[in-house]
């Protein structure tokens, strides 16, 4: 397995982990009242910073270990040199990550259209960003395996 | 498979220069291994530029490097 495809592994575990705790840490928050998420939107967009934020943190932590254990294991300490391929491959992953992304905006107005609560948008914006996110990892493994 | 109606001899042309290893080849024409064992197996097209340099390397013009089959294509839209 290339360093590549390893990487995009971890991206999509790391990805699920993060979000999965810190959604999980949110609501545990809200159910014990702290905030009303359901009627204050001013804390969803506080709430996203704080993700954004400990997002990058988190996955900086998670890639420096996945180089230390990478190079540990293979011998290899050389993170490999990006090339036209590589390029290509990950334009193509961000075209299938951005239509996924857009499918689940546009489905996140029709549901709202026909009903849904107005903090779940905010909902379905975490879950798109966390699928666009497989999409385009999953993509790169995919390209690098079959072929771009 | 996603397999390229552009076809090479790489691999012949790589014995035939003493048996020169896919990294030599791609350290020669900076791109990783695992890109010049894709363009082998024909899961991936290079770039013109990329296609010179390769052809460069075996001194070679780049018609006697890759070939393009067309019928391959066609075969496929039958399909």
């Amino acid at each position: 397995m290339s360093y590549q495809e390893k990487q995009n592994i971890v991206n999509i575990f790391s990805g699920l982990l993060i979000t999965g705790i810190f959604t999980w840490t949110v609501y545990q928050r809200h159910l014990e009242g702290r905030f009303d998420l359901t009627e204050d939107f001013t804390k969803w967009g506080v709430l996203f910073l704080i993700f954004m934020g400990v997002s990058m943190i988190a996955r900086i932590i998670i890639y420096i270990i996945f180089h230390i254990i990478n190079a540990i294991a293979t011998r290899e300490e050389d993170v490999p040199v990006e090339d036209e391929r590589d390029k290509l491959i990950k334009l193509k992953s961000t075209r299938n990550s951005h239509y996924t992304f857009s499918i689940c905006f546009v489905s996140a107005f029709i549901l709202l259209a026909i009903g849904m609560p107005i903090y779940g948008i905010f909902i379905a914006f975490l879950i798109s960003g966390l699928l666009a996110e497989i999409i385009d990892n999953s993509s790169q493994i995919y390209y690098y395996r079959r072929g771009v | 498979m996603v397999k390229s109606t552009i076809q090479n001899s790489i691999r012949k042309l790589r014995f035939l220069a003493d048996e020169i290893t896919q990294q030599q080849l791609a350290d020669e024409v900076g791109v990783s291994r695992q890109t010049i064992v894709a363009i082998e197996k024909g899961n991936y097209s290079p770039t013109l530029e990329l296609a010179f340099k390769i052809a460069n390397v075996f001194n070679l013009p780049i018609e006697e490097v890759f070939i393009y089959e067309p019928k391959a294509e066609k075969s496929k839209k039958k399909k």
